[in-house]
């Protein structure tokens, strides 16, 4: 059901002037694929032309999280959208709504067109969050070439929409200097590291969630409330988000901190003290979280949506987006450059849950987790 | 024409009024009614089990409500304690830098709880400047973070300068003549202030106090930063509820978090409304020097109790924001760098479309700001008339007049994406509001309530016969108003001034919804935008908002100031 094929906007000669014309308003107009006049309401909130102008390159929308377009260290997004537009007759419109996927999810739920054509940056919940909340498709397979080299364990859509195109690991970073952590969940217990460890909320933060999820493929679904009890017990200090625990940890607030295993990379480019910065696997892994990209199922330009998914495969596309994203590569086939795994530290063994693991799960460990957690 | 005029004026009240209604319901009540709804409807069935389920457990009525509000009613004894011998200094002495001291006073309000994080860490850490002053001085070290007493402080850092600013405006505005006829009758000058002084605060530090109760039951990321999840509050859930679409359970939970706050704000306006006064304002107590005529041992005890509290003052307000500024030009080998500003710089030469630049962020939200103070201003003051006159169930209207301030920012968040971004089908029409216009509606909405509660208590006290006066000598009401009334109570209008000014550019929630896309994001997003996984751009880009905030404040300040003759 393709909605937005006939819906129009006016545009600003048909808004209507109430609050001084910030309404818009939506006309059916009697042929498919009108233009829009955009005014400016931002992401998802104007869409672009359909595929069926006959002037001018195609407006493709891509929708993902801001940091892919707009971190301070480096983001793939612009970069993506210069290389993509000066090969294929096409010009990207980046969205990054606050909210992420949720926004589309609502959006879908409230029976509100979807503006978008691609989304760039699913994981595994973001996956089963959109098939619980939604009962028709959001989004739609998608044939790819590249398809078939992307690395067989980062696969987590069982219906095949979501394609990976990164994935990163969810590590202990630690300063040496201050203590050496441990090499094992267990020896996280022990009375030397008592306040020594800041981690974040599951529920508010994504590298919190992967550490919540690495313990319970650590200690089982049986145990790992028991474990964090005794976590608890230990003083491990549970921020709220990634930004909060990362200032502490610098600030030598504690001498571990749960993040990225990829956090001497941005540590090297500061000129850090790479001793502060030290990569610890503990059981010696490290737990992977993919990142997908799929087609909207009511996509305007859906060709050129899979064109744009295909190029993201590439393997000197994989590479650029490795560093520029400062994580690993979905492909086998990458480009990535030789001083790369210098600083950006892969596990011996990366450990995931499956979709079909977390569906159903995953807020009812979430849920238990913060009961056990947050009693006073 | 001149009878179109007069037309006017005679009705302009009545106008604003009714505007307000129209922007709160607009902007206010029917976005937040679509989340309510959820709590109590879904899938197309009336339930209660949402609620039914958090009343009925252990885990959210104790460790949850009761903990939330046990912590706000310590941050709110914190927050008063220290927020009131700062509206004594104020209103009571005089010392260069006062009216520049004033008008920062409520800058640590608008600050991002990042920043305050890292300022607080940097501060009250095991490695913190509080820690080696206490080495220095041979005393032992405070574990400090990560505690209830970590939340209690930092929400004082961001509530006792609100009290102080409410306290000073009614302080100022305390008739001195009546304080002269009481010592003239023989009281002496504590006396005079029991019985005199005292009574003319009350209502002030009491809505100070109310206002930090219902901020800090609300309180979120600030709780997670510096406490943790084993310290969390009801908004830690409402959001987590929220971000993984329970949407039951978060309205519910978002009901009864509204309904404590509002019942609060409800029981302290039904008392505010029993209070009245008759002075005529605008004689202010003449202000002592700080530095004494003649020292007597009565004026040395209150210097010290003042060097005392400029004590704490520098370790709980300035350290905090000094280590932020220090913060963003210290690099991540320890040393002193440009390097964060340098980036600001070119990200605003090469910043893409996408990207979040930092001079427009700056534009707008000033902008924004003036947008808030020419909308938020006349609708406060005219809620401000309405409610200085008696009739029965005015509380309830107040309180409903103040629900902005209750509801979560979350929820409002929520709402103004269903009710104003995806707007409201009618047949083939789709009525939306986004852009600018909502963006300065939905900060109006959340700062009038400021300016009401600044100016009301202060017209309440005002004599009835002033206005009587001006009225038989043949003025409009807005006319007695505008040139008899308001100028007397010109310390709450500027205070509320300036809190509209500090809503409107610490917003975020709000914002973030409603000026989604590249074109109206505002210092706060551009600094959520920049921290990525670095820490260092973002603490510049919180310096920057520290300076155009303060400039904001002290501008609002000397204007209104020119214009009351403080």
């Amino acid at each position: 059901m393709r909605r937005r094929a006939f819906l129009r906007r006016a545009g600003a000669g048909g808004a209507t002037a109430l609050l001084a014309g910030c309404v818009s308003r939506d006309a059916v107009p009697a042929t498919e694929g009108g233009t829009d006049t955009g005014t400016g309401d931002g992401a998802g909130t104007d869409g672009a032309t359909t595929g069926t102008t006959e002037s001018g390159p195609t407006t493709l929308q891509v929708a993902t999280y801001a940091p892919f377009v707009d971190a301070p260290s480096s983001s793939p997004g612009p970069w993506l959208k210069e290389q993509f537009e000066s090969e294929f007759d096409a010009t990207i419109e980046w969205q990054t709504p606050d909210t992420e996927i949720n926004y589309f999810i609502e959006r879908a739920s409230r029976g509100v067109a979807v503006d978008a054509d691609v989304y760039v940056g699913l994981d595994t919940d973001a996956l089963i969050r959109v098939d619980e909340k939604l009962s028709e498709d959001l989004f739609v397979p998608a044939e790819l070439s590249n398809a078939g080299n992307v690395k067989p364990g980062l696969q987590f859509d069982p219906q095949g929409r979501a394609i990976p195109f990164d994935t990163g690991y969810i590590s202990l970073v630690y300063d040496e200097n201050q203590a050496v952590a441990p090499e094992t969940f267990d020896g996280l217990l022990a009375e030397e590291f008592a306040g020594d460890l800041i981690t974040q909320n599951p529920q508010s933060s994504a590298t919190g969630r992967a550490f919540l999820l690495h313990t319970i493929a650590a200690m089982g679904e049986d145990g790992y409330l028991d474990y964090w009890r005794r976590l608890v017990d230990n003083d491990v200090r549970i921020l709220g988000s990634w930004s909060d625990a990362y200032a502490a940890y610098s600030e030598g607030e504690a001498p571990m901190v749960v993040s990225y295993s990829t956090d001497q990379v941005f540590a090297n480019a500061e000129g850090q003290d790479l001793s502060k910065h030290q990569i610890r696997f503990l059981n010696d892994q490290g737990y992977a979280n993919p990142e997908g990209m799929a087609l909207f199922a009511d996509a305007d330009a859906p060709e050129v949506g899979r064109q744009f998914m295909d190029f993201m495969l590439r393997p000197a596309v994989q590479g650029e987006i490795a560093v520029r994203n400062v994580a690993f590569p979905a492909t086998e086939d990458a480009d990535v450059p030789a001083d790369f795994a210098q600083y950006a530290k892969e596990p011996p063994e990366p450990v995931t849950f499956g979709y079909d693991e977390l569906k159903g799960n995953v807020s009812e460990w979430v849920d238990a987790w913060s009961r056990e957690v947050a009693q006073k | 024409m001149r009878t179109a005029t007069d037309w006017l004026e005679r009705r302009a009240l009545t106008l604003v009024a009714g505007a307000t209604a129209l922007v709160l319901l607009v902007v206010f009540y029917y976005p937040v009614a679509t989340v309510f709804v959820d709590a109590v409807y879904a899938e197309g069935r009336f339930s209660l089990a949402a609620f039914r389920e958090i009343l009925t457990s252990e885990f959210y009525l104790v460790d949850i409500f009761w903990f939330t509000a046990k912590q706000a009613a310590y941050s709110t004894i914190a927050s008063v304690l220290l927020g009131l011998p700062g509206a004594y200094l104020l209103a009571r002495y005089d010392f260069p830098g006062r009216k520049t001291l004033r008008s920062l006073t409520i800058l640590p309000f608008v600050m991002p709880s990042i920043m305050v994080a890292i300022g607080f860490v940097a501060t009250f850490g095991a490695n913190g400047t509080l820690n080696s002053l206490l080495a220095a001085l041979g005393l032992p070290r405070v574990e400090l973070l990560f505690t209830l007493e970590a939340i209690i402080v930092a929400h004082a850092f961001y509530n006792a300068p609100l009290v102080t600013r409410v306290t000073t405006a009614a302080w100022e505005s305390v008739d001195a003549r009546t304080v002269e006829t009481a010592r003239s009758l023989g009281a002496g000058p504590l006396r005079a202030f029991w019985d005199v002084v005292a009574p003319q605060l009350r209502p002030a530090i009491l809505i100070g106090a109310t206002l930090t109760f219902v901020f800090t039951f609300a309180s979120f990321p600030i709780v997670l930063a510096l406490g943790g999840v084993q310290l969390a509050t009801v908004e830690v859930f409402i959001y987590s509820k929220v971000r993984s679409l329970e949407y039951a359970d978060a309205a519910a939970l978002a009901t009864i978090e509204t309904a404590i706050s509002l019942g609060l704000t409800y029981a302290y306006l039904r008392y505010e409304a029993r209070t009245s006064g008759a002075g005529e304002g605008a004689h202010p107590l003449p202000r002592r020097s700080l530095v004494p005529d003649d020292w007597s041992l009565r004026a040395l005890a209150v210097r010290t109790g003042i060097a005392g509290y400029a004590g704490v003052v520098l370790l709980v307000f300035v350290g905090p924001i000094a280590s932020m500024i220090l913060a963003s030009v210290t690099g991540g080998d320890g040393g002193l760098t440009t390097a964060n500003y340098e980036f600001l710089v070119e990200r605003q030469a090469t910043g893409t479309s996408a990207q979040v630049r930092p001079l427009p962020a700056i534009r707008n939200s000033l902008v924004f700001a003036l947008g808030t103070l020419v909308v938020a201003l006349p609708m406060g003051v005219a809620l401000s008339v309405l409610t200085t006159r008696r009739f029965r169930g005015r509380a309830a209207i107040d309180a409903l007049t103040m629900a902005p301030l209750a509801v979560s920012g979350i929820v409002v968040g929520l709402g103004l994406l269903r009710g104003l971004v995806f707007g409201l089908e009618i047949g083939a029409y789709r009525i939306r509001v986004t852009g600018a216009v909502a963006v300065v509606a939905a900060h109006a909405v959340g700062a009038y309530p400021f300016v009401v509660r600044n100016v009301a208590p202060l017209l309440d006290a005002l004599d009835d016969r002033l206005v009587e006066s001006a009225r038989s000598l043949g003025a409009s009401r807005v006319r007695a108003l505008l040139d008899v009334e308001l100028p007397l109570v010109a310390p709450g209008v500027v205070a509320g001034a300036a809190f509209a000014v500090a809503i409107s550019i610490g917003e975020f929630d709000s914002t973030v919804i409603l000026a989604t896309g590249s074109e109206w994001y505002t210092m706060p997003v551009a600094l959520e935008r920049y921290i990525g996984r670095r820490l260092g751009p973002a603490t510049a880009m919180g310096v920057v908002l520290l300076v155009v905030t303060s400039l904001s404040f002290v501008v609002v300040d000397r204007f209104g100031g020119r214009w009351g003759r403080l």
